[in-house]
């Protein structure tokens, strides 16, 4: 029923406004990119451009989507223009189009700006080719934390992969307060592996992993030896980057991540509602259980102190229309003798 | 909906209503006051003869689980806490439907086939003709009639329903008026689906015991007119509200009436307002009888077949929060 006493909230002294930065850390074991569901759970399409990877069987509507991986190359890079290329038009269009949406444009001639192994954007340190990361908004949330990213590869064999040899990519340098740079796409930071050489970048907001090729040896002969390996059944990096189809190379990844770790922000708009409840105010109630026989239920005499038990906060608008609604854990004493500030905070 | 985990701090679990997510959305949302509430307190838990004190007076309120927030905006506050100025309050006011026997003009309930429940014809004229049949309710003061402006009326009265105090004038202006005690209007909360508004007492309308000298009858005077719309925070689904208008209840007790205030009046002490509801059914109900009701039931084992639709009207005081729920059956002659 409808509530006959409102108390008015003071726009300038009884509301305020918060932001609050909450982070989570998100592990990704390689298990998910490559093994548990046997391949259930990657996703491939028929336009071929990139391969989605899910949680769990993604036919199944419990499946969440974890991340996509794509590959590309610019047309300035060697891997461009070979006669054996396989979807070569897709691998430049997934390249311009993160480089587009990420870097932007340079030059009076407007090209697009092609990644960098560096924070400076010069035109030095190119990573004419990579693949791409992109993880979902479901886990990055607002964005990934700086400093907190780290990926690690398997520099091995195609059999085995992980031996000895892998590489732990992480983007260590980065914080809020610097070792970024910033782009239309967004602030992004550099992964480097453990010679402190840059290998990637992230891009934080985006939530974007680039990782260059050079992340692996030039020399590795079976970099990829998967089912679109060809007949050689072995393929180079870049043997795989220009004779494999997009999704064949994106397979050849997802074996060799061992973990992807990193922490995620959301953050939390607030407004916090100061409602205060004055001694002389809300001492009686309207519940029907207040009164029996017309006598107030907690009171003797009259003079006793008249109580209340507050269990719930309605935020209303000038029209009554109740807007919010605000409950305590444990119902709340008020009588004459004291007063309450009930802090309300409503997130957006 | 879960309680909340009440082992560590106090704290508060806010979350937006339906009509708050609407408001956002249109970017309207704008909240300017609050009020508070106390709906899952169950005040008779208040134990003021616990052996070991005052202290431990409110245990078990205190430990009583809270819900957590519903969004249904009609779920959020029911009864609210209210701000009176005194606090040396002892005694309230409660809102009742007077059945007294020594008034005229006023709706009672029937004892059969149904208790505690009143009844209301549709607007066909055959139904009211089927239910003064003795066979059925009999009588003209067991129903209403839709849209019936000179009644009969359900009559609802406030007042302190204690035997403690005498329900003289002097009581009446110590512990209602001067306390800020009585109603000026109700609201008036009704099914629009099958109730199209609700009447209320036109001015001038009267309801005491003093007119008559001192045989202390009861004079019951009214008109009833349609009751304004309005908007309030009570959204149950399909409700409507209007304000009905109330009037100074004028019945008191004085020893030297030969008639007793307790006989005419359903509050026993000090009597504060009253108010007559009437009220204005929708034609064709026949598919809402399908719909949410029952078609074609010999409901007074006469053989004759009526369709009937029971619903709920709210009823709550303007200033003091008094309230009533009054069951309603809308019922309609069918054939036999």
């Amino acid at each position: 029923m409808a509530v006959i006493n409102y108390e008015p909230l003071d726009t300038t002294s009884d509301v305020t406004t918060t932001k609050t930065l909450l982070y989570e850390a998100i592990p990704l074991t390689g298990s998910i990119l490559s093994g548990t569901y046997s391949d259930g759970n990657i996703k491939n399409y028929t336009h071929g451009m990139f391969q989605s990877v899910y949680d769990y069987p993604y036919l199944s509507s419990s499946a969440n989507h974890i991340l996509d991986l794509t590959v590309g190359f610019s047309a300035g890079s060697t891997l461009s223009g070979s006669v054996s290329s396989v979807q070569e038009s897709k691998k430049l269009n997934m390249y311009n189009q993160f480089a587009q949406v990420l870097l932007g444009y340079t030059g009076s001639n407007n090209a697009v700006r092609e990644f960098e192994l560096d924070l400076n954007l010069d035109g030095s340190g190119k990573a004419s080719a990579a693949f791409f990361i992109n993880f979902s908004r479901l886990i990055t949330k607002d964005q990934i934390k700086k400093g907190s990213f780290s990926m690690i590869i398997g520099t091995g064999s195609w059999a085995l992969p992980f031996g000895p040899q892998t590489a732990t990519l992480t983007d260590a340098s980065a914080s809020e307060t610097g070792g970024t740079n910033n782009t239309i796409g967004g602030d992004y930071g550099l992964l480097y592996d453990g010679t402190n050489t840059a290998r990637g970048l992230v891009f934080y907001q985006a939530g974007i992993v680039v990782l260059g090729t050079a992340s692996w040896a030039a020399a590795l002969t079976d970099f990829n030896s998967g089912s679109a390996a060809g007949s050689l059944l072995r393929y180079t990096l870049a043997q795989s980057l220009v004779s494999a189809s997009i999704s064949g190379s994106c397979d050849a990844l997802r074996h060799r991540i061992k973990n992807i770790s990193f922490n995620n922000t959301t953050e939390i708009n607030s407004t916090i509602y100061f409602c205060r409840v004055p001694h002389n105010k809300y001492n009686y109630s309207s519940n029907p259980t207040y009164i029996s026989s017309s006598q107030i239920r907690v009171k003797s005499i009259a003079t006793d102190t008249s109580v209340s038990y507050i269990t719930t906060v309605g935020l209303y608008s000038s029209n009554n229309e109740l807007l919010a609604i605000a409950k305590l854990s444990e119902p709340l004493r008020k009588d004459p003798t004291n007063e309450i500030t009930l802090r309300v905070r409503l997130d957006y | 909906m879960a309680f909340l985990d009440n082992s560590g701090d106090i704290i508060l679990d806010a979350v937006l209503t339906e009509e708050g997510r609407k408001k956002m959305a249109d970017g309207t949302f704008r909240i300017t006051k609050f009020a508070l509430g106390d709906d899952e307190i169950d005040y008779s838990l208040y134990n003021k003869t616990h052996a070991s004190g005052t202290a431990y007076f409110d245990l078990d309120i205190l430990q009583t689980p809270v819900f957590e927030a519903f969004t249904q905006t009609n779920a959020g506050i029911n009864y609210g806490l209210l701000s009176l100025t005194a606090t040396d309050i002892l005694y309230m006011p409660v809102l009742k439907v007077n059945q007294q026997a020594a008034l005229s003009n006023t709706v009672l309930s029937p004892t059969t086939p149904t208790t505690n429940l009143f009844y209301i014809a549709d607007t066909s004229t055959d139904t009211t003709t089927n239910l003064l049949l003795t066979t059925a309710l009999a009588t003209s003061n067991k129903f209403l009639v839709s849209d019936g402006t000179t009644g009969p009326a359900i009559l609802l009265e406030t007042g302190l329903d204690t035997s403690t105090i005498a329900g003289d004038a002097a009581n009446k202006s110590s512990y209602l008026v001067s306390n800020n005690l009585v109603d000026s209007s109700f609201h008036v909360y009704f099914d629009n689906r099958f109730i199209v508004s609700c009447l209320g007492p036109s001015n001038g309308s009267k309801f005491d015991n003093t007119s008559t000298g001192t045989s202390g009858s009861p004079t019951l005077e009214y008109t009833l007119t349609r009751a304004t719309s309005v908007t309030t925070d009570f959204t149950i689904s399909n409700y409507s509200a209007c304000r009905v208008s109330a009037g100074n209840n004028g019945v008191i007790k004085d020893s030297s009436y030969s008639t007793a205030d307790t006989t005419v009046s359903a509050i026993a002490g000090p009597r504060g307002s009253f108010t007559a509801l009437g009220f204005v059914v929708k034609p064709n109900l026949d598919s809402e009888f399908t719909l949410y009701g029952s078609v074609s039931q010999n409901v007074f084992s006469d053989s004759k077949l009526y369709s009937y639709i029971d619903t709920t009207v709210y009823v709550k005081g303007t200033t003091t929060g008094a309230q009533v729920q009054i069951p309603l059956r809308i019922i309609k002659y069918i054939s036999g």
